[in-house]
């Protein structure tokens, strides 16, 4: 372990370590835009500047003249960091200041505030005068698809989507054009985004630039209270955090972990949420009635299911997306209730089983588009092809990202978990059940990794957490316990 | 006549004989051509380092570093090719010389280009040539053509076995594309902007390979020094750690604008101005010297006695930078001069760095306005500080360019920027 003296304070640190991180460790915060951690270094912002100094031959240390970038100078052994200096103050006020004199200062207007690297260092190391008075300079933007919504008069040059684009997607899409002062941030020709990885351009923005066109004017940053949670949306298990208000969820952000998903997530998780509220969701028991399917009391839908499930004939399918606990419950369950019962698992079409399972893209993406397929094989569960012959009633155990089999050949089909009421129109019997973001549990990733996720919201509706649904299919009308 | 111009001089005969001097045959006859690259094929690689480095040849560039040093930096081994990059941007405001070099005489530039190759152990070369010198491209091609057809450049030079291969490559006319690593980045086809550093260029410059980045004036004069030996050229410079001649632009209000050939530290500004430029134009009264093409820190007319070389110039906060001295009459707003420097600074800016980016224009908008009678009392204090937060805080030195002309025209020509400002319209109108 190497030593350097950080603000006075001897600081361990691991040689190639970034500036920065070694002082974060220490719990010292040097400001900055474009240095992030998961792109490269390109020292443009300016604002992480700090005094650098050597301990020369005779153990005097030897302060360099100028300021030096911690983003892109290395620490060595034995160097002295000022981050406090009048010279470091008066630069980060300076940098602010450059960087303010053309933002249009719209926070009130703007998304990103309350979450603005801009607006936090604005208040901690900027000023409140402002000396500017000539005019802003000012952009028109293009439309940049359907994902991201573009205000460049808000950009600082960061450029960490430039380097996001071609160092992470893998797409050199945005670019900076004109130079100097009129400098724009754009994609090539103004086109659309391409990458499927679109939504990180927000996370990633220091500013208003860049925001999610999902989420614009939904709700403010600092009345979102946060779950850490797990993506659901493949089995990769990206690490993510569930934003919600009122029981509303309104976005979902990549927690960094890198040894899964480093910075980043992509489109199709980051918007996977959407399902939640789904106004189509079955969110009370239902079963089938002379107008199709229909609300119904918890009894009557339970009896139903107890009706197929003690039928004798009875094939169980339990998609892939429940989460661990939810599968071992079940699995005992079903070993008491139903013990002759076929249970298969499924999930994705063309991912039979774990070993089909396979990176889909050079980043994030997994070919299972369910999240616990490598949980429930470790578990026993047996993968899917068709109804086996004979297979009249068929209980459908499922947390709505599963896609459901062909059922059209089963005379009777009771689902419990979360289904579309367009998917439920031939059901007997729904249970409404839980989404990922309605309870906590366990995923089992594609490398075996188990990840804990935690409940970002109360169950919506009447859906119940399937331990209870599997409770009451056992105990209504045995007397110990109905509903 | 000046004394000084009765020295030794290297190029400036040549430069007069004009499109005779340029073909092949001329410089062998004439100038010992080739001559030195035979020579230096014979000596160790070394060996050509430490002559350079006993020359107290400094870059002619700007920065006058040490060559011999900036050639010792260069890996002995590497994985990957090295390069020598010859900056022929010659893009300092006022600076007309490489121009000269190329025009006249490009076959000293190519020699010069094969030792620096044999000297740090690349084969390829590379000549960036502003895009505005299209002439100087086409002429630079015929005359490496002509050194590929004699056997120069390519394979086995001269029953050597050293190889060396040169292409001129011409950019598209960005200041910024001067310096050194923004250079690289615009030769291999990215944008124009600056690289951080370190890697400094000698360990991962061009196509990440070690590479020197020379001034085309600094590499034409290594086959003198070879020829001639290191001491010999140090001899030349009549200032400590300087040697050689300079090549000299001399350009704005001046009888005798031009390129003129001294030794190094030969004569102060004043002797320069007056003896040898034959004094102001119209004689009218001097009102200030730009002594380093237009980056460079604007000097009074008290302050002219100074010595015209490197360190002399250090010392009283200027620089020699690319030797482009600038001399401003006194019928010339200093408001409007400092303001057309900095615009073209603010429009040089590459927009990767904030302070540069924002601040130049700034102070270009600031400027302008006190030029058009709209200035205010605390205009100057500003100026001043917006200046201060560029100097030394940019990626670059474009930065530090745009910064000191203001500072230094704001301190040195106060009184008429508060003359703009009080009378609310420019005086000498």
């Amino acid at each position: 372990m190497s030593k350097c003296v950080i603000d006075g304070r001897e600081v361990n640190f691991t040689p190639g370590q970034n500036m920065i991180e070694v002082a974060k460790q220490a719990g010292v915060e040097i400001p900055f835009f474009c240095y992030h951690p998961g792109l490269t270094i390109v020292a443009q912002c300016r604002m992480c500047a700090v005094e650098v100094g050597m301990p020369g031959k005779d153990g005097n240390v030897q302060m360099m003249p100028k300021l030096q970038t911690a983003c892109s100078t290395a620490v060595a052994e034995g160097m002295v960091i000022k981050t406090k200096t009048e010279k470091v103050l008066k630069n980060q006020k300076s940098v602010m200041e450059f960087l303010l004199i053309n933002h249009p200062l719209d926070c009130p207007i703007c998304d990103k505030s309350g979450e603005c690297d801009l607006q936090d260092n604005s208040y901690k190391h900027g000023d409140a005068y402002m000396r500017y008075t000539e005019e802003r300079r000012t952009y028109v933007d293009l439309d940049m698809g359907p994902v991201i919504k573009k205000n460049m008069n808000r950009c600082i040059h960061c450029t960490r989507c430039i380097r996001f684009g071609a160092e992470v997607a893998g797409v050199r899409e945005m670019v900076a054009i004109q130079r100097g002062n009129n400098t724009e941030i754009t994609t090539i020709d103004g086109r659309a985004l391409e990458t499927d990885y679109a939504g990180n351009y927000a996370d990633i923005c220091p500013t208003g630039s860049l925001t999610l066109k999902g989420f614009r004017f939904r709700k403010r940053a600092w009345f979102l209270k946060k779950a850490e949670s797990v993506c659901e949306g493949c089995s990769k298990g990206c690490n993510i955090e569930l934003q919600q208000d009122a029981n509303v969820v309104y976005r979902t952000l990549p927690r960094t972990n890198l040894e899964v998903n480093k910075h980043w997530i992509c489109d199709e998780g980051r918007f996977h949420f959407e399902t939640i509220h789904d106004a189509d969701r079955v969110l009370s028991p239902a079963v089938q009635g002379a107008t199709g399917l229909d609300m119904a009391a918890w009894t009557d839908a339970v009896a139903k299911a107890q009706g197929a499930l003690k039928s004798g004939k009875v094939t169980v399918l339990v998609g892939s997306d429940l989460s661990q606990e939810e599968a071992q419950d079940l699995k005992a369950f079903l070993a008491k209730q139903a013990p002759q019962a076929p249970v298969f698992h499924f999930g994705t079409p063309g991912v039979k089983t774990a070993s089909d399972d396979a990176a889909a893209d050079a980043l994030l993406k997994r070919k299972s588009k369910t999240a616990n397929l490598h949980g429930l094989e470790k578990l026993g569960y047996k993968p899917f092809d068709s109804l086996p012959a004979g297979a009249e009633q068929v209980l459908v155990f499922r947390a709505g990202r599963a896609v459901l089999p062909d059922l059209s050949k089963a005379k009777t089909v009771v689902g419990v978990g979360v289904f579309l009421k367009q998917e439920a129109q031939a059901f007997q019997a729904v249970l409404p059940g839980l989404t990922w973001a309605e309870k906590s549990g366990t995923f089992v990733n594609h490398d075996g990794r188990e990840q804990k996720f935690q409940r970002s919201i109360l169950p919506q509706g009447q859906s119940k957490a399937l331990s209870e649904s599997l409770m009451l299919l056992a105990n209504q009308g045995t007397g110990t316990g109905a509903a | 006549m000046h004394p000084a111009l009765q020295a030794e001089t290297l190029y400036i005969q040549h430069f007069r004989k004009k499109d005779e001097a340029r073909p092949l045959s001329y410089y062998l006859e004439q100038m010992q051509g080739y001559t030195a690259l035979g020579k230096a094929l014979k000596m160790a690689p070394d060996a050509v380092i430490d002559e350079v480095k006993k020359s107290n040849l400094r870059g002619r560039g700007g920065a006058g570093f040490p060559t011999g040093m900036k050639w010792g930096f260069i890996p002995k081994q590497s994985p990957k090719p090295k390069y020598v990059v010859c900056n022929a941007d010659e893009s300092e405001p006022g600076t007309f010389k490489d121009r000269d070099i190329m025009r006249y005489t490009p076959h000293l530039l190519i020699e010069g280009m094969i030792i620096a190759g044999h000297a740090i152990g690349s084969k390829i070369g590379y000549i960036y040539i502003r895009g505005e010198y299209t002439r100087e491209a086409k002429l630079l091609d015929q005359a490496i053509a002509e050194a590929y057809s004699k056997g120069y450049l390519g394979k086995n030079i001269l029953g050597s076995g050293h190889d060396f291969d040169l292409t001129v490559h011409r950019g598209a006319g960005a200041y910024i594309c001067g310096e050194e690593t923004a250079l690289l980045n615009s030769l291999e086809g990215k944008r124009g902007e600056p690289r951080v550093k370190p890697p400094f260029p000698a360990q991962a410059g061009a196509f990440s390979g070690p590479t020197v980045v020379n001034n085309v004036e600094t590499l034409a004069n290594v086959p003198f020094i070879v020829n001639r030996g290191g001491e010999w050229f140090s001899s030349l410079g009549k200032v400590e750690r300087s040697g050689g001649t300079r090549l000299i632009s001399v350009s704005g209000h001046v009888k005798k604008p031009g390129v003129y050939e001294l030794p190094a530290g030969a004569v102060t500004i004043r002797e320069l101005i007056y003896d040898i430029c034959g004094g102001i134009t119209d004689d009218k009264k001097l009102k200030a010297v730009i002594p380093g093409g237009s980056s460079a820190p604007v000097l009074t007319p008290d302050e002219i006695d100074v010595v015209y070389d490197i360190e002399p110039l250090m010392k009283i906060g200027t620089m020699m930078g690319s030797a482009a001295l600038m001399v401003v009459s006194e019928d010339y707003c200093a408001v409007k001069l400092i303001k057309r420097i900095t615009k073209f600074y603010a429009h040089e800016s590459c927009g990767q760095c904030t302070p540069c980016r924002e601040g130049c224009k700034w102070m270009e908008d600031i400027l302008h306005r006190i030029e058009d009678g709209h200035g205010r009392e605390q205009d100057l204090a500003l100026l001043l500080d917006i200046a201060d937060n560029i100097n030394g805080k940019t990626l670059c030195a474009l930065g530090d360019a745009a910064a000191g002309p203001v500072s230094s025209f704001v301190r040195k020509f106060k009184g008429e920027f508060e003359a703009h400002i009080r009378g609310k319209k420019c005086p000498n109108v």
